[in-house]
């Protein structure tokens, strides 16, 4: 216990980085650059290590300055560089047309923001560590859902995916005192390491093998 | 084995540990699945013996490893089937059971006909095999548990509505396995395209299963039934039997008029367990362990002379080629010991005395006349209806077998392939002789046999009857009943052998000063008879088929190529067919049905990750506001 922080401090804090992961969502929702898209899921998980780290300065727990390490090293570093390089490597700048165009996304996520804090709304006696916190985790996932649906670049789709995981990551450290046990973080980590890194290596394939990224051109593998 | 079952309470061994709640591999040695047990033994061993010279025909051909391994599986899965004392264990063993016999029926799988059954037996196995897992969760939710020993007596406690859906149920489900018409369908596709010494198997044994299945589930599981499955299983067996036979009577490929004569059997059969169901609910124990008896006698029976039968005509296939009768012809000649063996086998299926399919028929016949005064209400004329229509059925029999045995046996062969058809090797004979052995053994002396069911019936009924049956030190048998009647097969036998030296002695005396002249048959002034202008076996069948046209609708096309005038054709072509009824009527509609079903639901299956990205999404969405 650290008494340089008082714990409403520590609050307020977890409820602004959670509110600036959202706020980066919704930009990677309307964002086409895929460069950029990188940049703000890099930014995003910035924020995530920084709610660890004030759990993990404020409960004294030392196993989540584990957590955060990894994140700046994986989430921060590693995996927006090896994406950076696929897209490079492809020489491919832009996400075509969406499935929804922006306006009407920003309605939806909006949407479900709501029903993310609808959901959200019976367990608030559960969070100790700001009110928000569940909300915005429920609504990253949902919206990350959203944005896999609504992309065709599978790189944007890999970076849907990963926003989820930011999502499962926020309310894991934000809903349980000390975060989860280690081994279940560090499994969950590495997991989505290696999920990244085959699904790199599949775009790649998809690409030589249809000369494009389009995952709806997938459907003609169908017989 | 079977003295192990006759003493007091049935053993339990238990195979594996049982490490899943509910699941015990746990076998019972009871009275019941012994008997059955006995029976796959029997035509085990018989079919064992035959397979060693059978399987030559594959040499250089086939693998005849693989043939072997899964008619062992086949072996072991049936025989697991008959002693599981647990409705899991009983289910894998079930279906390693029809998977085993899927190979065995694709065994040939070069030949599109073997794939096609295979597929047609897998999908209706399985349709079955949905419903006996539905059959078992309704007992389930009864006695809290999967053991055969708590679903003892069940259905008294069950209430009326889950009772009846798990009779419907268990009923489908072992029907289709049974080849109940109308879930036959897969019988006459399956059994001629599998291996001979398979069909053999699967008519002997495996639909016998099925029997096993609704043997259990109804005399022990279900308690005292109400009237209507009584009716149900008997109107059921009847109309099987006698469209079974009739279909028979159409075929002109051997093996595939042997599949529908399964069909007509299992309907025998079920005539016995409809029979004892329905004695059962009037109070009769008596006269519903006489019909069970009688059921039990059938099955045995069918499966020795059935599996005698298919056994004759895959030796006979493989040395004419063809299935198809009206290219054989003259192998009593070529093939005497195959053919000897073959006529046992069509005197028995036929209930000729005095061999064993006679005896179960007579006993069959015994406990329907004696149902007349069980009840008195308008039910009971379903009695004496079911047996005149089992006596159509055994004469219709009789004459299918006269078909049969006529046009593939005698008169002169229609093929090359048949003139040059050898004998069969020695261990295909050796298996046939067992089988003919048992028939005789089971026509001759039933009430020794008799005495082995008598715990059969203890258990499922309370009754012991083989004292009352046999009477004579056995050599005559009884109704049962003061008012039953009185058969003895040996007599029988004794009988035409003492009156045989009448007609000959007849014809000894009027035969005196006649001489012997030896000519060629009348041939109509033509040059020499061929094998062309033999009957056929369309020929012979066509007064039945015209007699029951509304159920045959025979079509025929005649096209002439003439030159001057249609008397004097220069080519004929005759086309007939059969319309099977509940092939075009009832399964064709069903698979349309289902096939435009699947093509809707395939633009589910778009093959588009999007797609089915919103699939998930929406549901989650859906359910979260579900739970709010």
């Amino acid at each position: 216990m650290n008494p340089a922080i008082s714990p409403d401090i520590a609050a307020q804090l977890i409820a602004l980085f959670a509110v600036l992961m959202l706020v980066v969502q919704l930009l990677l929702v309307v964002q086409r650059m895929l460069l950029t898209s990188i940049r703000l899921f890099a930014i995003q998980s910035v924020f995530l290590a920084g709610i660890a780290a004030v759990v993990a300065y404020f409960h004294g727990a030392f196993h989540v300055y584990v957590v955060v390490a990894l994140t700046l090293v994986g989430k921060v570093v590693f995996l927006p560089w090896l994406l950076d390089r696929q897209v490079r490597r492809m020489n491919i700048i832009q996400e075509i047309e969406p499935l929804v165009n922006f306006p009407t996304s920003m309605l939806i996520c909006g949407g479900l923001t709501l029903l993310g804090y609808l959901v959200a709304r019976p367990f608030t006696s559960l969070e100790r560590l700001g009110n928000n916190t569940l909300a915005v985790a429920i609504t990253l996932v949902l919206t990350g859902f959203f944005l896999m649906i609504n992309r065709r670049k599978a790189i944007t789709q890999v970076l849907a995916l990963l926003t989820v995981e930011n999502g499962v990551m926020l309310a894991a450290v934000a809903l349980t005192t000390y975060g989860m046990p280690l081994v279940v973080e560090l499994g969950i980590f590495f997991d989505v390491l290696v999920a990244v890194m085959i699904l790199g290596i599949l775009v790649y394939r998809i690409r030589e093998t249809f000369a494009s990224m389009d995952v709806s051109k997938l459907s003609q593998l169908k017989g | 084995m079977l003295a192990a079952g006759t003493g007091g309470a049935p053993q339990t061994v238990q195979l594996l540990p049982a490490l899943i709640p509910y699941v015990r591999f746990t076998i019972r040695l009871d009275p019941l699945g012994l008997f059955f047990t006995l029976l796959v033994s029997l035509v085990g061993l018989a079919l064992s013996v035959y397979s060693l010279g059978y399987a030559r025909g594959f040499y250089g051909r086939k693998n005849i490893g693989v043939l072997g391994a899964f008619f062992n599986a086949v072996l072991l899965a049936t025989t697991l089937v008959f002693l599981a004392d647990n409705a899991f264990f009983f289910l894998i063993a079930w279906e390693i059971m029809a998977l085993t016999a899927y190979c065995l029926v694709s065994y040939e799988h070069e030949k599109e006909e073997a794939r096609n059954a295979g597929v047609l037996y897998f999908v209706m196995s399985h349709i079955g095999t949905g419903c006996i897992m539905l059959g078992f969760l309704l007992l389930f939710q009864a006695s809290g548990d999967y053991g055969f020993d708590g679903f003892h007596a069940l259905g008294d406690r069950m209430a009326a509505g889950p009772r009846n859906a798990a009779f419907l149920l268990f009923l489908a489900g072992f029907g289709v396995k049974a080849g109940i018409i109308p879930l036959h369908i897969w019988l006459p596709v399956a059994h001629p395209a599998a291996p001979s010494n398979v069909s053999a198997l699967m008519s002997g044994v495996l639909i016998k299963t099925g029997i096993y299945g609704l043997t259990r589930v109804l005399f022990d599981f279900m308690g005292t039934p109400p009237n209507w499955w009584g009716v149900t299983v008997l109107t059921l067996g009847t109309i099987s039997a006698v469209l079974g036979v009739l279909y028979a009577l159409m075929e002109h490929d051997l093996k595939r008029l042997l599949a529908y004569h399964s069909i007509e059997n299992i309907g025998i059969i079920l005539m016995g367990l409809g029979a004892a169901l329905m004695f059962l609910h009037s109070g009769h124990p008596v006269l519903a362990s006489l019909a069970l008896i009688a059921g039990m006698y059938h099955t045995i029976n069918h499966a020795v002379f059935k599996a005698l039968l298919f056994l004759g005509a895959g030796a006979v296939v493989q040395a004419t080629h063809t299935r198809n009768m009206e290219e054989m012809g003259g192998l009593v000649k070529r093939m005497p010991k195959t053919a000897f063996f073959f006529l046992v086998g069509a005197v028995a299926i036929s209930a000729l005395p005095p061999l064993n399919g006679f005896v179960s028929e007579w006993l069959t016949y015994q406990s329907l006349l004696q149902g007349f005064g069980t009840t008195s209400s308008l039910i009971r004329l379903m009695f004496p209806l079911s047996g005149a229509m089992l006596a159509l059925t055994g004469a219709l029999a009789a004459a299918c077998f006269v078909k049969a045995f006529g046009i593939t046996f005698l008169a002169q062969p229609r093929s090359a392939h048949a003139e040059h058809a050898e004998e069969a090797a020695g261990p295909m004979l050796a298996g046939q002789a067992v089988l003919a052995a048992a028939c005789v053994f089971l026509g001759l002396f039933p009430t020794t046999f008799l005495r082995l069911l008598d715990p059969v019936t203890q258990q499922l009924t309370g009754q012991q009857l083989s004292a009352q049956l046999g009477l004579a030190n056995g050599l005559v048998l009884a109704g049962a009943t003061a008012t039953g009647g009185t058969v003895s097969t040996p007599g029988l036998l004794l009988m035409a052998v003492c009156l045989l030296p009448v007609p000959l002695g007849l014809w000894l005396v009027l035969a005196r000063g006649t001489t012997v002249r030896r000519a060629p048959t009348w041939d109509c002034g033509l040059q020499g008879l061929t094998p062309r202008m033999e009957y056929t076996a369309t020929g012979f069948s066509k007064p039945i088929r015209m007699i029951f046209k509304a159920l045959f609708r025979p079509r025929r096309e005649v096209q002439r190529d003439y030159d001057f005038s249609p008397y004097f054709a220069k080519n004929l072509r005759f086309d007939s067919h059969v319309e099977e009824v509940f092939q075009t009527r009832i399964y064709r509609p069903l698979t349309w049905l289902v096939w435009r079903v699947a093509r809707k639901m395939r633009a589910l299956q778009a093959g588009s990750l999007q797609a089915y990205l919103i699939y998930i999404f929406v549901t989650l969405i859906l359910l979260l506001l579900f739970a709010l």
